[in-house]
């Protein structure tokens, strides 16, 4: 029974990173209904990012842990919403008008673009983060090893989700973004700067991705430039999982795919368990065809 | 402009049939890897093309033909060349079973379980499923193709049986795209809810197309194992898919020629790009963003259906 | 643009670089070197590419090969087979007298048939698995050893360190999984139990539940097979765990950024299987080459596999300097029956008959509190 409780809080910690993904892949598609395959690279280069800012700032070093990680933080998130924007305007404006398939290879040549850039720039061999910047120290509750730095980012997830929550549905410009989502052109009518909103959320999504690849980072010490590859696919699957454009899915369903696979490990096989991952979301498409949140819309004919 | 394009297609086609004469080995197995990328492009381009639907797990279909016939070939010893039927049916078949419960699924659904279904079969096969799969080692000691009991080996013999088959595939898709069926995928892209309200079954054509696109694959798969002569997991990977599928967008979906095209861009340009080693990847990664922006349908897009008009050049409408 | 002429500059590009890309120095022994310079096995392939050049230069200061200067022409097989069969293809038409690589045994197999048919010569640098020389292939040599060898070594050190209970770890790649079985055999017939036999999935940074599950089976020791990107992880995270049993780990792990992404208390106590690596060899040449390869890179290279390409490259150039040709049955022949004991960067080489590296290579290493890694009697 330890046993089971002990994997399903290693699922949870590792959803929660997936969780963070998610919600950057369920921003860009609500308003764009676009897959963003960059995602993932984004969320590399938020690691790489953060190895070179703490390695050339010290911010550690001068701040203290705590703050020179939310300031560390704060820097990564800034300049991957930077990066993001850039890459809208570059490979995904240009192609607003056009058939949805051909943005999707845009972003694949993007994901490939940015994937070989940071190979290029930081070499092929992986890097590893300073150690002894996060405490190391483990929560002992009920005879369960819980990592205090995973339950922090465990808890970072959900404030996160939950303000992001509140901006989209509680402020003008979240209204705006939801306007958009549902349908551009009465949004343009209605007075709204859709290109404006487009670019908020191509900040947003990108700076969470950039900040997941950080605690990767933090959490694990070794990041490598395919990372993203494996993680943008999870998380990809993760919103689809709790249907693609809804936040609070993008949450549920990053959290469940974690547990799913940490499950799927301990119980049936670790070698098989993303192919148990897949085939779980499989079936729960099948039931239910828009994901576990995503609402169904009725199609207007 | 017709006729241009027709001139144009003729040269590509002579050229074609005389290069094995004046490029070098490399060259030729390059032009073989293109032919194989443009079967399976045609193959894709039906289920993407012609019916809309977001496939990203083909490569699941072309592991299903090759490790069939490598299977077949090497504990049964069944000549490659008769194994094309059989693994096209065992590909369709698998397609068909696999897909019929989730065919109905919405487009950007479908595409996150096809990749799901491609990563399942990728990882199946590492995990040496039922034993017979080899594991991550593959497949091993395949044999050659033989006609009439000359083997194939050489890239100038391979290449003639691979653009042959091209040529077969070419005009049989080009039949289908015009018949009854190619139009009623087209409908089904263009607005599914229309198409069954005119009365296709709009189910069974999804599925239909998918067990074409899948055995059309499993036939790569065959000839693509008895080249290499070993298989093996790294071959059919998820971004195997991503490769077939964007070469169809850059050249043209739902067009034979940009299919061809495609495949020649896919397969020739990271070969010609070589010669800047490491920044290889990086470059066609530009080049596929900016091929997209610069030519949004693709580099040679389908035209528009020609319908001749009726003698009447008064173009009166008859009740 | 005009559809049409789309096309027409394609062509006109593929033909200039067919042109290009005839051989131009008639003045050059040229040797090729496959090798994944992209892809996820980018940081061997780019280890390989530097070690090699720096061979070449120095042979080259020291007056080439016979007469000639030696030019390496690199091709990348992206860690994928289809790829491989590519560069081989292109090294095969530019007249290459040998080539070495690659990394990755169903990458070199896909190469095999290739080289072979155009008579080149083939030295894998980081091939394990055992059927790639029980094809009967003349001209393929491999200067890494295989997995049988390092599985018995493996068991051998298992049962010296005392384990009982043992728990196996691969990653389901070619190489870990063909370790892990043999292992796996050796120790059943030895009567050791089996308590743990799974794979994990590279590429994966949070191995939590796989090392919770380990746990729960209370092994005495577990021998992973897999990389050193993994193991540096699960070394790390057991060690958060407060999980004490030990680890052996196969040669893939011989790489300093072990180290770094354990930690050196997480990694202190650590076992592995290895060639051994220059800086433990008390030959001249392999000092010397260190020093050069610091001098020029600033660093000890990372991978023992690259460096086993620099031995490939060594052999390759002392068999034809010695057989004064470049025919590829002479130098095989050479190779075959000839090289003994050649004093190389990884140990001494002698090749047998079926063309794998003969001699015990393996040996035991253990990291020490301070993260070197001391070589074990």
């Amino acid at each position: 029974m330890e046993e089971f409780f002990q994997q399903l809080t290693n699922g949870l910690a590792v959803g929660a990173i997936y969780a963070l993904i998610a919600l950057g892949y369920t921003m860009v598609y609500g308003v764009l209904k676009l897959i963003n395959f960059a995602h993932g690279e984004l969320f590399t280069i938020g690691s790489y990012l953060g190895l070179t800012l703490l390695t050339a700032l010290g911010l550690s070093g001068l701040f203290g842990p705590v703050l020179g990680v939310l300031l560390l933080a704060l820097l990564v998130m800034g300049l991957v919403a930077v990066v993001g924007a850039l890459l809208e305007r570059t490979a995904y404006r240009p192609l607003r008008e056009s058939p949805r398939l051909s943005a999707v290879v845009s972003a694949l040549g993007a994901s490939i673009f940015f994937q070989n850039a940071v190979m290029l720039i930081y070499g092929a061999r992986l890097q590893v983060y300073p150690q002894g910047i996060l405490p190391r120290t483990a929560v002992n509750l009920f005879g369960l090893y819980l990592p205090l730095v995973k339950l922090l980012i465990l808890l970072a997830s959900v404030v996160i989700m939950a303000a992001l929550y509140l901006y989209i549905h509680k402020t003008r410009i979240g209204t705006a973004i939801r306007a958009a989502a549902i349908d551009q052109g009465a949004a343009r009518l209605m007075g709204i700067d859709v290109d404006r909103v487009i670019l908020i959320v191509f900040l947003i999504g990108p700076a969470l991705g950039g900040l997941a690849g950080l605690m990767v980072g933090l959490l694990y010490g070794q990041i490598n430039f395919t990372m993203g590859w494996v993680y943008g696919l999870k998380a990809f699957t993760a919103a689809i999982l709790g249907g693609i454009g809804n936040i609070p899915g993008a949450m549920v369903g990053g959290i469940l795919l974690g547990v799913i696979e940490a499950m799927g490990a301990a119980y049936i096989s670790i070698a098989w368990k993303d192919a148990i991952a897949f085939v779980v979301l499989i079936l729960i498409l099948i039931v239910r065809p828009t994901g576990l949140l995503g609402e169904r819309v009725a199609e207007k004919v | 402009m017709k006729d241009h394009r027709k001139i144009i297609y003729g040269v590509v086609t002579a050229l074609l049939v005389m290069s094995p004469l004046f490029l070098n080995k490399y060259w030729v197995d390059v032009l073989n890897n293109v032919g194989l990328y443009a079967i399976l492009g045609l193959s894709l381009n039906i289920i993407v093309g012609h019916a809309g639907l977001f496939n990203l797990g083909h490569a699941a279909f072309y592991a299903v033909g090759a490790y069939t016939a490598a299977i077949l070939n090497t504990r049964f010893n069944i000549p490659v060349l008769w194994l094309l039927p059989l693994c096209a049916l065992s590909a369709g078949l698998f397609a068909a079973i696999v897909m019929r419960p989730i065919i109905h699924l919405r487009g950007d659904y479908l595409c996150i379980v096809t990749i799901g279904l491609g990563e399942i079969v990728r990882i199946a096969l590492i995990n040496d499923v039922f034993g017979i799969t080899g594991g991550a080692n593959g497949i091993f000691g395949i044999d050659r193709p033989t006609i009439f009991g000359i083997a194939i080996r050489r890239p100038h013999e391979f290449y003639y049986l691979i653009w042959g088959f091209v040529a077969v595939a070419v005009f049989l898709f080009h039949r289908l795209e015009n018949s009854r069926f190619g139009r009623a995928l087209n409908y089904l892209r263009e607005d599914e809810v229309a198409a069954e309200g005119s009365g296709i079954n709009v189910a069974h054509y999804k599925l239909a197309c998918f067990v074409i696109g899948a055995a059309w694959a499993g036939m790569v798969g065959v000839i693509f194992a008895s080249k290499m002569t070993i298989i093996s997991p790294e071959s059919f990977s998820f971004w195997e898919s991503v490769l077939i599928f964007t070469l169809i967008l850059l050249g043209g979906s739902a067009s034979i020629p940009g299919v061809i095209l495609g495949a020649l861009l896919i397969v020739g340009l990271p070969e010609v790009f070589r010669g800047i080693a490491n920044a290889r990847m990086l470059i066609f990664g530009g080049a596929m963003i900016a091929m997209m922006i610069f030519r949004t349908e693709g580099i040679l897009p389908p035209r528009p259906r020609k319908y001749a008009l009726s003698d009447d050049s008064s173009g009166e409408s008859r009740a | 643009m005009e559809e049409g002429s789309m096309k027409k500059i394609l062509f006109l590009t593929v033909a200039f670089c067919l042109i290009a890309a005839t051989a131009f120095g008639a003045n050059t022994i040229k040797i090729g070197l496959m090798a994944p310079l992209t892809g996820s096995w980018a940081s061997e392939g780019q280890d390989m590419k530097q070690i090699v050049e720096l061979l070449a230069v120095e042979l080259n200061a020291q007056g080439g090969l016979l007469g000639k200067k030696v030019e390496i022409i690199s091709a990348d097989d992206g860690g994928d087979p289809k790829t491989a069969a590519l560069a081989a293809q292109k090294l095969v038409t530019q007249d290459v007298v040998g080539a070495i690589g690659t990394y990755g045994s169903s990458i070199t197999e896909a190469s095999q048939n290739i080289y072979d048919e155009s008579k080149v010569i083939q030295i894998a640098n980081g091939s394990t698995a055992v059927r790639l020389t029980a094809k009967g292939l003349k001209y393929f040599f491999r200067t890494s050893p295989r997995d049988d060898e390092q599985g018995r070594v493996g068991v051998q050190a298992l049962q010296k360190l005392g384990y009982k209970n043992v728990a196996i770890l691969h990653d389901n790649t070619t190489y870990a999984k063909g370790l892990a079985e043999e292992a796996k055999a050796l120790l059943q017939q030895k009567g050791v139990k089996i308590v743990f036999y799974d794979a994990l999935t590279p590429g994966e940074r949070d191995y939590t539940a796989i090392l919770t599950k380990l746990k729960s089976a209370r092994p005495d020791g577990v021998f992973f097979t897999g990389y050193y990107p993994e193991c540096g992880l699960l070394l790390r995270q057991k060690k958060e765990m407060n999980w004490n049993v030990p680890f052996l780990g196969g040669d893939a792990n011989n790489n300093p950024d072990l180290i770094k992404i354990a930690g050196k208390d997480a990694a202190e106590g650590f076992h592995f299987l290895s060639p051994p690596v220059p800086q433990d060899l008390p030959s001249k040449e392999a000092s010397d080459f260190l020093r050069a390869y610091k001098k020029k890179y600033g660093s000890t290279p990372g991978s023992i596999w690259a460096v086993l390409s620099g031995d490939g490259f060594r052999v390759l150039t002392a068999a034809i300097k010695a057989t004064g040709s470049t025919d590829s049955d002479k130098v095989a022949e050479y190779l075959h029956n000839k090289l003994r004991n050649y004093p190389g960067l990884t140990g001494t080489i002698s090749f047998d008959d079926k063309g794998d590296r003969v001699g015990e290579v393996y040996r035991v290493y253990r990291v020490d509190a301070k993260g070197q890694f001391i070589l074990q009697p």
